[in-house]
């Protein structure tokens, strides 16, 4: 617990000083049991430490071939359509939960096969916390089967500064105008 | 009958009722588990929150826990006398099932464990070829309309020593939203083909499991904030841990 | 514009102010119109006729609700309603309005529960919108677009049990220019279900899987319960009067044969459609189907509506009343006395013991032993040539007289059959006239029985 309050700390102070004094609201998924995650580059950080603006955030495993690869194509969409319509890129959050066989290497190597890289674009791994309850809060389900694969759904949620959930997108289909809009209004409220 | 302790299962070779991608019967091999011999009961949730108050409906986040959460309790910590102790504890959203039995080392059970463990009656391992058997369960959840759940552990304990995994409770499992992944597992309307009409013919491939097609039914229809009255949940262990 | 005009213009105004906003969660900002709450009524009733010249939005408030309640004398069943009934209301809408129909389910349902209208066109006939787990809300919007008498039932899986516990009632969609006007209009749905027990076997009985996938319903019912429409439950009319029926069959599986025992059907909806056949005696009305049926009521007395696929009306409960009061109407059905015996008869009617013996054997005794005497192999023994009737013809007065069981030898052959008691049904006379008349005849050895000997055979006490 020590732990985690100094790395608590740490990132805290690290962090432009638009992170309110006020608690989070009760539906922000950063107020759930704590999360500690660590992503391609080592960095290990709580989920809660990401308050402070808006983010895009998912799901995947490091052995998925199809839909997660698609997945991280929808994120670039996005990311695209934003920039074409005059807004700054979006921070990226996508969580492994397959903690058991996605290690540190894995998360590097796919970073590197898809040109994707920290502290904007975040691919994670679980190392504390409960990762199915994220799942749950996200929409998100997964079913391991006997051969290591899962069947799961793909979904991107966008969060607000506070944490709130704001709206989804299904991961395998293109972007939708009403998302990227939504994630353009956040952009504009917050400056 | 102390509900809290665990019995040990073989696992082995098992074909599920449910349906594969592509509607065929699925074999699969089940590792040997470790599960609670009945439902989490009332008295120990009480007992989850005394030491776990994050949990309490008062405080615990909306995103965990829908307004149903423990509705008929009489306070946030404690059930009340209108609620037996022993009877198993419903409205209890997903989120809260899993937060308890992580407190006791342990996790919701696979919908194939707990399907495997309920397989079993008093003689066999697997009794789902008896017609009579299936009806009996059919008779036992269906004359439960309109009273609330009583006192686990009442039925005799099947061949591995488990009671009330049939005509209690429904329960909980850990990927109850996969079992038929969606779109959107938010949204059971959305695509959900066992919610909807004839759904149930194409998802299941032993179609005489009427009970059983009962209890994925509703399941599937559920987010995992829901709650609802006749909703419990048990645990699981993995061997060794 | 006209004073009348203007006054109705200004009447209509203050109605809708008057009806209120709807009383639902605002769904839709764009709902500028006030609502119109849709009352309901539980079975065999139904909402009154529209009087509306305008489509509306009609809110319609449906409970899903699991409930013990009585299937038969003495047999409690678990069923699944809307709204507490079965069949659950009959929902009368006009084409045009737009339906908000909202579905909540019991906090203490085990079942999710939904529901697919047929008047709907759209996914699931709205099944896909409803899904709704227990304590929960659903609430969605249709356009009632085609006119007609419709099903509606819940399609949660699996859904044939779902139906065959009761969820399934109707809703009818009236052209705009409404129905023609009858005296009375009532609602029947019929539906079979399928017990653990045998029809009528006491107490709580549980649904039967088995019964179910073989298609072999324990009870084919009327409005869910055996005798919810006989007695006081019986519907009402007069002699003259016209009769609206709005007729259904929930299933799950058996088609009914929908009859009033002594009326004929003026208009019948083929299949709830806009077609009308008329002059109708029984029509067939499918699993998911519904129908409208006008018939005017002539003669006062209780008609039987049954399922003609008759066992079910008689040993399976498909039965309900339709009583009609009222003066008698002689020229139309009148009941005449039971006509005199036959002239021929009269006039042939010997009284001596051979002729009556004739006409009592004929009439009577062949029917086993058979016109030539000669009884039937295995069953009846032969009265021709018989040594056990020559052997003792006085022992042959106490057997008509008082019967026999038993087994008996007859020319070598053994015989274990019933001979019914006749002592009350023939007098003396015919007793000697065909005993006399058999020993007469078929070969036999000969011999009389008088009245008399029969008389005080039959003052002896019986052994």
């Amino acid at each position: 617990m020590n732990k985690l309050l100094l790395m608590f700390c740490a990132v805290c102070l690290s962090l432009p000083l638009v992170v309110r004094a006020a608690p989070l609201p009760s539906d922000s998924v950063y107020r759930l049991p704590p999360l500690m995650l660590v992503d391609q580059q080592g960095q290990s950080f709580p989920l809660a430490s990401l308050a402070g603006q808006p983010r895009l955030i998912g799901m995947f495993y490091g052995s998925c071939h199809m839909v997660c690869p698609l997945e991280i194509e929808t994120v670039k969409k996005i990311q695209q359509q934003i920039a074409r319509a005059g807004g700054k890129p979006m921070a990226v959050l996508l969580v492994s939960f397959d903690s058991q066989h996605d290690r540190l290497s894995d998360l590097r190597q796919l970073a590197r096969e898809h040109q994707i890289s920290a502290p904007l674009f975040q691919l994670t791994r679980v190392t504390e916390g409960d990762v199915g309850l994220l799942g749950g809060v996200l929409g998100i389900s997964w079913r391991a089967q006997s051969d290591g694969s899962f069947v799961h759904n793909a979904v991107l949620t966008l969060l607000d500064d506070q944490g709130r959930i704001l709206a989804h997108q299904d991961a395998q289909n293109p972007p939708e105008a009403v998302f990227i809009q939504t994630i353009l209004a956040q952009q504009n409220g917050a400056r | 009958m102390a509900g809290s302790s665990y019995v040990a299962l073989p696992g082995g070779r098992f074909v599920s009722a449910l349906a594969g991608d592509r509607g065929q019967a699925q074999a699969l091999k089940i590792a040997p588990f470790a599960m609670r011999v009945a439902p989490v009961t009332i008295a120990e949730f009480e007992q989850f929150l005394a030491r776990n108050p994050y949990w309490a409906r008062d405080r615990i986040p909306q995103l965990l826990a829908s307004a149903d959460y423990l509705k008929d309790w009489a306070s946030p910590l404690r059930a009340g006398t209108a609620l037996p102790p022993s009877a198993p504890v419903t409205q209890v959203s997903w989120f809260a099932a899993r937060a308890y039995c992580a407190s006791e080392d342990a996790h919701l059970p696979s919908w194939t464990q707990w399907e495997y463990a309920a397989a079993a009656d008093v003689r066999r391992a697997d009794a789902r070829d008896d017609d009579a058997r299936n009806q009996l369960i059919l008779s036992a959840t269906l004359q439960n309309t309109g009273h609330a759940p009583g006192p686990v552990g009442q039925d005799p304990a099947n061949v591995y020593g488990l009671h009330n995994l049939a005509g209690l409770v429904w329960e909980w499992v850990d990927d109850y939203g996969a079992m038929f992944p969606r779109p959107d597992a938010r949204d059971p309307g959305q695509g959900n083909s066992l919610a909807l009409c004839g759904g149930s013919a194409l998802a299941f491939h032993d179609r005489g499991q009427y009970a059983l097609m009962m209890r994925v039914a509703v399941l599937s229809t559920l987010k995992p904030d829901d709650s609802t009255a006749n909703l419990g949940f048990r645990c699981v262990r993995a061997i060794g841990e | 514009m006209k004073r009348s005009a203007m006054y109705a213009s200004i009447f209509q105004a203050g109605l809708i102010l008057a009806l209120g906003v709807g009383a639902g969660p605002a769904v839709s900002a764009t709902t500028s119109r006030a609502s119109i709450e849709e009352p309901l009524f539980a079975p065999p009733l139904v909402p009154p006729a529209i009087h509306r010249d305008h489509a509306a939005t009609v809110v319609i408030r449906l409970r899903a609700e699991e409930k013990e309640m009585t299937l038969a004398d003495g047999v409690r069943y678990d069923f699944w309603t809307f709204n507490g009934t079965v069949p659950g209301p009959l929902m009368r809408v006009r084409q045009g309005d737009t339906v908000e129909l909202h579905l909540s389910n019991d906090a203490h349902s085990h079942m999710a529960h939904n529901i697919d209208l047929h008047a709907v066109m759209g996914p699931g006939g709205g099944a896909a919108a409803t899904v709704t787990p227990p304590g929960q809300e659903s609430v969605f919007r249709f356009k009632a677009m085609l006119p007609g008498i419709y099903v509606y039932h819940c399609a949660t899986a699996p859904v044939p049990m779902h139906i065959a516990n009761g969820m399934y009632g109707m809703i009818l969609v009236e052209p705009p220019e409404g129905l023609p006007k009858v005296d009375h209009e009532y609602y029947v749905m019929q539906g079979d279900f399928y017990t653990t027990g045998e029809n009528h076997a006491p107490g709580l009985q549980s649904f039967d899987m088995q019964k179910l996938l073989a298609e072999q319903p324990t009870y084919v019912l009327f409005n869910g319960r055996e005798g919810s429409l006989i007695g006081d439950g019986a519907l009402h009319s007069k002699v003259g009067d016209s009769v609206r029926l709005f007729v259904g069959d929930g299933g799950p599986n058996l088609s009914s044969n929908f009859h009033i025992i002594g009326q004929i059907f003026d208009d019948v909806n083929i299949e709830g459609g806009s077609l009308i056949n008329h002059n109708v005696q029984t029509t067939v009305i499918p699993p998911g189907g519904a129908t409208m049926i006008k018939l005017t009521t002539q003669v006062p007395g209780t008609y039987l509506m049954v399922d003609h696929a008759i066992t079910r009306a008689f040993m399976k409960g498909a039965l309900g009343q339709l009583v009609v009061g009222g003066a008698a109407q002689p020229q139309l059905y009148q009941r005449v006395n039971a006509p005199a015996a036959h002239v021929e008869d009269m006039q042939m009617k010997a009284n001596d013991p051979m002729s009556i013996g004739k006409r009592v054997f004929t009439q009577i005794c062949s029917a086993c032993h058979q016109g030539n005497g000669m009884g039937l192999p295995g069953a009846f023994p032969p009265l021709a040539m018989s040594d056990y009737l020559n052997s003792s013809p006085k022992r042959a007065i106490g057997i008509v007289l008082h019967g026999l069981h038993g087994k008996i030898t007859v020319n070598n052959t053994g015989y274990e059959s019933q001979m019914p008691v006749f002592g009350g049904q023939l007098s003396d006379e015919e007793i000697a006239g065909v005993l006399t008349y058999v020993l007469n005849s078929f070969g036999n050895q000969g011999g009389t029985v008088t009245a008399a000997e029969v008389k005080a055979e039959r003052a002896k006490a019986v052994p």
